[in-house]
Order: C-alpha cells, then structure tokens, then sequence
C-alpha cells in the first residue's frame, strides 16, 4: 500500500468527500457547472449522482450521515457492527448498533477514488486473503485490516449457506481483527415451516448475540417504529416496481443503485423513507410526461441485469446506458421480495410481511425480510429450483418486458460463477437474450471497462436490440 | 495388504467395486465428509467418495461450471460426463462448499445433453455451516429425508439395528486410523505420507469391513516396520483436499516425511467418532457438525488453529506446508491466517496454491519445496 494512502482513514476520506460532495447540490446551477471544472477527478461521478435533482443530493446528504454515524460511533458510546449487504439492518438500529457495511463502502470507494479500490484489494492479499476472493468485501476490508478506519465491535454476517467467498471474508476479519463473530445460516430452501422454523431460531440467536455484544435488551418501543418505518418503505419500493413496469420505464436507471443502496445502509430508517419519497415524486413526474427515466426522455431498449450492477470508476455504466436510451430495470440487488411487490404476486410464499402484533411477529418479521434480500433468497439453492435465480429473473423480465438480461459479477463469485453458464441458456431457452460479462464489478484491472463495453454493444448490435425494431419476445 | 490399497486408491473404478457391482450390490457416491457414510453402508450399499482422479480433459466440466471455479468439481463433472462414474447406482450432493454445491446443477444439465450420465438416484443433502440446536435438528432431520428417500428408491430398510452396527463399525475404523496416525507421526515415524494417504484414500472407496480388516493386518505389519524418518524433515500438509498421494511423493522426495496432515482427504475425515449410545441419528448429527475442522464451518478458526497446533506438537513438525486448490477461498484465506498464527509460534510454513488433476506443475512445486527444506535446514 502506498504510504500516502496509508496517511487516510478510508471511512474519514470517504465521508469527508461525500460530505462536501453531498453540499453541491445547494448552490445555484451556475455555482455547481463552475464547480465541475474543478474537480476533474469527481466530476463524472458526482454528476451522475446529483443531477438528478433531490433524490441524488439527499442519497449524498443520508450517506454522509450514515459515514459519520460510524466514524462518531464510538464516541457516543455505541457499538460498530461489520456487516454485508445481504443483511437487512433495521434489527441493528434497533439495538442503536451503527452498521458498518462493506460492500457498499467498497462500491464507494470504487467510484469516488481516484485509483479505485486496487490498493485496498490487495492488501487483504497481503495479509493472507487469496486474490480470487470477492472484491466486494475486499475493496473495502483492507482498509480495516490495516487500521485504516474505525475498528468494527463484532461481525455478523448472513451469507453462510448463501455465499462461501463472502462468509469467508467475514470470517477471515473476525479471526484477524480478533473480534466476536456471528452468522446467520441459510438452508438450501427458502419456503416451508422447516426453513421459516430455521430461520426464526437462528434470527433469535442473532438477537442473543446482540443483547450480549450491547449489554442491552430489545427494546420493543423502538422496534415498533422501525417496524412501522419498514412498512411504509415497503409500500414506497412497491410503488417504484410498479412504474418500473410502464414502458417506457420513468425509473432513472441510477435509482436503483439510489434503492439497494439505501436499504442496505439505513433501511428501517426515516431517512430512507425521505430518499424513497424524493424518488418517488421524481418518477411519478417522468411517468406523467411519458417519459423514459433516461437522460433523452427516450428509450431503446429495457436490460434488466441479472445479478449486480458495474461499480467501476466514475459510474461509466450507468452513463452508457443513459447514453443508449437503454432503461435499467433494476438487478437482483434491488428485489427485496416484499409482499404486494408486482413480482411477489405469484410467489405469496416466498416473501416478507411485515406484522407488528406483537414482539414475536415484529421479530418473525425481521427474520422473514433478513431472508429475503437480495441473493440471501435467490442463490442460496439450484438456480432452477422454485424461487432462486431462474424463477425470479424469468419472473422479472416478463413483468418488466425486458428485451435482455445481462449478468456482471465479481471474479471471485463461485456460487454464481458455477451456475450462470447453464443459466444463460435456459434465459435463451425461454428466448431472453442473454449475456455473461466475464469482469468484475469492482475490479477494471480483471477486464477494462473498454473492454466491457465493447462485449455488450457487439451483444446489442447482434441481437439487434435498442435498432428500433421490435424484438420478438415470448410476452410481447 | 498395501498393493490391495494401493489399487483402490488409484482407480476409480477398482476390482473391489467391480466385485461389489457383479454381486449386484448399489454403490453411493458423494463430494464431501459432511456426508453421513454410516447412512448409506446401513442400507447395504457401499459409500463411494467421488474423486476427480485420471482426467485428462475440462472439456466437459468447463461447458457447465464457469471459468473460476475450484478443478475439483469440475474433474468430477467431467468423468461424470465421459460415464466414467458409470458404476455409481446413485449420488449425493452436498454445500461443502459453492463449487461443490454447483455441482449439483452442472451435473443434471450436462445430464440433458450427454444420456446416461445421471444416476437414477441424485440427492441433495444440506448441510448447516454451525453447531447450534437447531442446526443439529436440521441435520436429522436431513439424515431422516436421506434415509427415507434411499428405502424408496431402492426399496430397501434402514434399521435402527443396522446403523448402530454400520456406526460401530466405522467407529472402529476410524480408531484404527487414528492409532495409524500414531506410526505415522510417532518419534519413530514407520510410514511415509504417501502410503498413509494411499491407506485413508481406500477406506473412502472400499468396503468397510474388508477394509477395516486391512487394517488391522497393516497396523500389526507396521509395529514391526523399521523407522523410516531419519535425516528426513518431518512436514505437516494442511488445506484444501488432496487425494493425489503423488503430490506427498513430490514433497518426500525431497527429502521430507509428511508426518501429519489436516486434509478432508486425510485425517479430517476419522478424527472424530460417533457417540454409540442413544439415538444413532442424533448421534450422527452431532458427529458430522461439531467437526469444526472445514472451514466451511464458519468461525470456527480459533479451534482449527488449536487442533493444528496440537497436532504439529505431537507429531513434532519441522514445517506446515499450507496448501490450497485454486479457488478454493474458504481454505487459500484461512492458510493465510495460519501462516500469521504458526510462525508467530516459531512453525515455518510455505502455502502453495495448486491446480486439481494431473500433476502438471511438478518442476515449480519441486522448487518450492526444495527452497522451504532449505530454508528449515
Ligand atoms: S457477488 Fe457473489 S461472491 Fe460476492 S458476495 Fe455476492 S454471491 Fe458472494
Ligand atoms: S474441504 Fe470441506 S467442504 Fe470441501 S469436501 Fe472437504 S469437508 Fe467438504
């Protein structure tokens, strides 16, 4: 690692950044283009953020809050939880544990450093890690490993049964850091009494581990605003799905990074209900003007990417979307499988209901939406098994009328990497074109982002999608 | 004695199988030491531990699996593939790991393209990656789905008395084993790692009892052997699975003696014993998830590193050679903390990360040991 790297903590410099990045917005529009000249190294990645207009300077404004949370943690006397995306944190803010989640710190720093995560990825190599682990948790992690940020008060993690590489990660900083570890487990099935009874008991060993970690107990007059706050943000990403659905989507495709963002860092919080909202009056305008969520109004083409999106610097991938008038209908990161979303429909058993009866169903509750985040519910059994991988992107793209589904991972993504292969024919089976980018998310030196581009116009320009012709789709 | 293990280890499809097929006996096969062995053997089968040995090609095992995934269940795919697997009347799956896991769907897809290479029976078994009551609940009742699921394919009947007798009997193999283990790493070392991981590889493919009366004839043999470890470096090998006894030959011929192992493919798979009282499925549900010594099992690490360090005391090691199969995360990672732990303890360790299959990289794997005997000098 560089020694001027070493001279920053990395949630310090990502929040400082954030911080000021999240007051451009303030300004008059001369203030902010004037502005962009200076910062040639942010600029990109700040303006496809803010010009969307309120729902991007408030993600700004909730980040920065959620960064100074854990830099302040301590300081008021709260605990620092090292956590994963795939884990629903309201349970945390329950217990005024201040969440500290990796792979969204990792895709920060992805695209808002100037060389990326590189340094911080292999690092974690350094110290003992393999290099073909996920850079998701790695881009970020070796920074903590360094004592590059705030040091984490326990791990927990629910990727066990879901995700090796991830657990590992997880596993690995507990063992390094010397800190207390949880998981949360994950049977290969998803539905039925023997997994939701699983999925309870195990939930309820989380809630131990906390009150031991916390020296506090649950206390339930919180939970039941969290509950209530769930709730409505529920109503909220339904509603969004749901405009998803109208062609042309009004859906801006970086809102849904704006969503899974969000959930992950601050779900169950009033400010997630805030950025919700933003977006919501957004959309709601684009789609009463019939226009597309795209930078022209127009749209080409609608992709729905199948696993994650691509973090690379300066947001180029959503930039190139915006550029093709290709709307972005989310990914699997953005399906949180509550129970009126348009997709859940058809699968009333595989989904999260949000009950406040009591303090058992409040927590039942949490367990279920723990168990059903993203990849956490659809990767966790044989991608063609009833609601994992295949089901879900086959009922996605019917409901979104999708004309291609494209698949970006990371490298270091076995679980995913030992299956897309037959799943990208059974997609072309069912006649979705589909693609399999060989890159990683957070990593340009795996495959250049020239490179990505190159497959995926060569994908388009072959499959003739976004020409202006019709694809012949099964639901068209 | 020996050349009998050594037939067994080196074929996949060998004349005690072959024996067991003609009597027109059912043959098991499955990935991974989460799975109960005592389950099938009680059903009259033989538990049959796939490998991945003899490919020679991943033309197969690479149109189904992506490009970065561990050689090891891709081997097996491909000898699936190429009906080299044949002779298995039926196949477990397990999460060992996601590799293996994915093995499952590769194995089924590949089914619908190359005929007659899906056994008739193909299970999945999950497995929990902690120890906690409820997980133990899971595990039966896993092993209860199992045992069902064999009685109606095969049309046969898991008696209680059965598994109590197929436990014992594993019990005592694994006894045998252990007391093996005492040769192997005693002050005198009477066996080289290579006959002992020759020895482990047969037991995972031949039929208990015969085997265990090998056994019992090898250990009998081997009291009486002269000690073979002078002048030699004792060594440890610790990871990912290895079921290549010509990789330890490699390492040996070099001038060492691997002495001591913590290998899925070694001593993982009989250090701990099942409890032979009470109910025999709650026992084995204990057995098989209380072994910490996967790193599947999540953290757990602290007692991994107290079992190698104890290990690497008694057998008295000169050096740990840390190794894993490309890919394999959950072992390569945890190596590498293992390294920071056991030389802070004054334990030279070298890791090496190593392709599955045929030895292809022998002249840069020589070299490496070479160096690390030179460096322990
Ligand atoms: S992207 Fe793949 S490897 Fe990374 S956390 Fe998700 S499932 Fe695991
Ligand atoms: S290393 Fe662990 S997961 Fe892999 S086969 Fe062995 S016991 Fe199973």
């Amino acid at each position: 690692m560089k020694r001027e790297t070493r001279e920053y903590h990395y949630d310090w410099n990502i929040w400082s950044i954030i911080e000021n990045a999240s007051r451009t917005g303030d300004g008059t529009r001369k203030e902010y283009d004037t502005l962009l000249k200076l910062i040639p190294h942010f600029r990109d990645s700040l303006d496809a953020v803010i010009r969307w207009g309120e729902p991007g300077t408030l993600l700004l404004k909730l980040l920065a809050q959620c960064l100074n949370a854990v830099l302040t943690a301590h300081e008021q006397g709260k605990k620092v939880a090292l956590t994963t995306f795939c884990f629903a944190p309201p349970i945390l803010h329950a217990f005024d544990v201040v969440p500290l989640v990796l792979e969204p710190m990792t895709v920060l720093g992805t695209f808002i450093l100037q060389r990326g995560t590189g340094e911080y990825l292999d690092y974690c190599c350094e110290v003992g890690f393999t290099e073909t682990s996920c850079s998701s948790q790695r881009g970020a992690l070796g920074a903590y490993l360094a004592g590059l940020g705030v040091r984490p008060d326990f791990i927990i993690c629910d990727s066990p049964g879901i995700c090796d590489t991830n657990a590992n990660s997880y596993a690995f900083a507990s063992a390094y850091l010397d800190i207390p570890f949880y998981q949360l487990n994950y049977p290969p099935f998803l539905t039925g009494e023997r997994a939701s009874a699983y999925h309870r008991q195990d939930f309820r060993g989380l809630i131990s581990f906390l009150e031991e970690q916390t020296g506090h107990t649950l206390d339930m007059d919180r939970l039941r605003q969290i509950t209530a706050e769930i709730r409505r943000q529920s109503e909220l990403i339904t509603e969004i799905n749901e405009l998803q659905r109208i062609v042309p989507s009004p859906v801006p495709g970086i809102f849904n990074l704006f969503l899974y963002s969000g959930n992950f860092l601050m779900g169950g919080t009033p400010g997630f209900t805030d950025l919700l909202e933003s977006m919501l009056k957004y959309i709601r305008g684009r789609a009463a003007q019939g226009l597309a969520g795209t930078r022209s109004g127009k749209e080409r083409a609608r992709g729905f990417f199948s696993y994650i999106d691509h973090y690379t610097t300066d947001l180029r991938f959503w930039t190139f979307l915006e550029n093709r008038d290709i709307s972005h209908l989310g990914c699997i990161l953005s399906t949180f499988w509550q129970e009126d979303a348009p997709y859940s429909m058809e699968h009333p058993d595989a989904v999260y209901r949000v009950e406040d009866g009591d303090l058992d169903a409040m927590i039942d509750s949490l367990a279920m939406q723990v168990s059903r985040m993203p990849m956490i519910k659809s990767i966790r059994g044989p991608y063609d098994a009833p609601h994992m991988w295949l089901d879900d992107t086959l009922t996605m793209t019917r409901l979104l009328r999708a004309d291609f589904v494209a698949y970006f991972g990371t490298i270091g993504c076995r679980n995913t990497w030992g299956m897309v292969k037959p799943y990208a024919r059974d997609l072309e089976r069912a006649g979705i074109p589909a693609l399999i980018l060989y890159a990683d998310a957070f990593d340009d030196r795996v495959q250049s982002w020239d490179a990505v581009i190159d497959k995926m116009q060569e994908f388009l320009s072959l499959r003739k999608i976004g020409t202006g012709r019709p694809a012949r789709r099964p639901w068209r | 004695m020996m050349e009998e293990m050594r037939e067994a280890a080196r074929a996949l499809y060998h004349p005690l199988v072959r024996k067991w097929k003609e009597a027109g006996k059912t043959v098991i096969g499955y990935p991974c030491t989460f799975v109960p062995e005592e389950i099938i053997h009680a059903a009259g089968m033989l538990p049959y531990r796939m490998r991945g040995i003899g490919t020679t090609s991943l033309s197969i095992g690479d149109t189904y699996f992506g490009p970065v995934i561990c050689s090891l269940p891709k081997c097996m795919l491909q000898l699936a593939g190429e009906h080299a697997y044949g002779f298995l009347d039926g196949v477990i799956i397990t999460n060992g790991c996601d590799s293996m896991r994915r093995l499952n769907e590769c194995w089924r897809k590949a089914g619908e393209d190359i005929p007659g290479i899906l056994p008739g029976y193909f299970h999945y078994f999950g497995v929990p990656h902690k120890a906690a009551s409820y997980s133990y609940e899971w595990y039966e009742e896993e092993i209860r789905e199992l045992i069902k699921s064999l009685e109606e394919h095969f049309g046969v009947k898991v008696t209680e008395k059965a598994l109590r007798k197929s436990i014992r009997l594993y019990n005592e193999s694994r006894r045998l084993l252990q007391k093996l283990d005492d040769l192997r790493s005693g002050t005198e070392a009477r066996m080289t790692g290579e006959d002992a991981l020759t020895v482990i590889l047969a037991g995972s493919a031949m039929p208990r009892e015969e085997y265990t009366a090998l056994l019992k004839t090898l250990l009998k043999d081997l009291k009486k052997a002269l000690p073979i470890d002078k002048g030699r470096k004792r060594l440890m090998l610790v990871g990912s699975s290895n079921d290549d006894p010509e990789f330890v030959r490699l390492i040996e011929d070099s001038g060492a003696l691997v002495v001591a192992d913590s290998l899925c493919f070694g001593s993982r798979s009989y250090e701990d014993l099942t409890n032979e009282e009470g109910d025999p499925v709650a026992s084995l549900s204990r057995r098989y998830l209380n072994q910490c010594r996967c790193p599947r099992m999540f953290g757990c690490y602290q007692d991994r590193l107290s079992l190698i360090l104890d290990k690497a005391e008694k057998a008295r090691v000169d050096g740990v050679i840390l190794q894993n199969i490309r890919f394999c995360d959950l072992h390569g990672s945890e190596n590498g903390i293992f390294e920071r732990d056991l030389e802070a303890r004054g334990i030279p360790c070298m890791r090496m990360e190593r392709e599955y299959g045929p030895l292809v990289e022998t002249g840069r794997i020589r070299m490496r040991i070479d160096a690390f005997l030179e460096r322990i000098a």
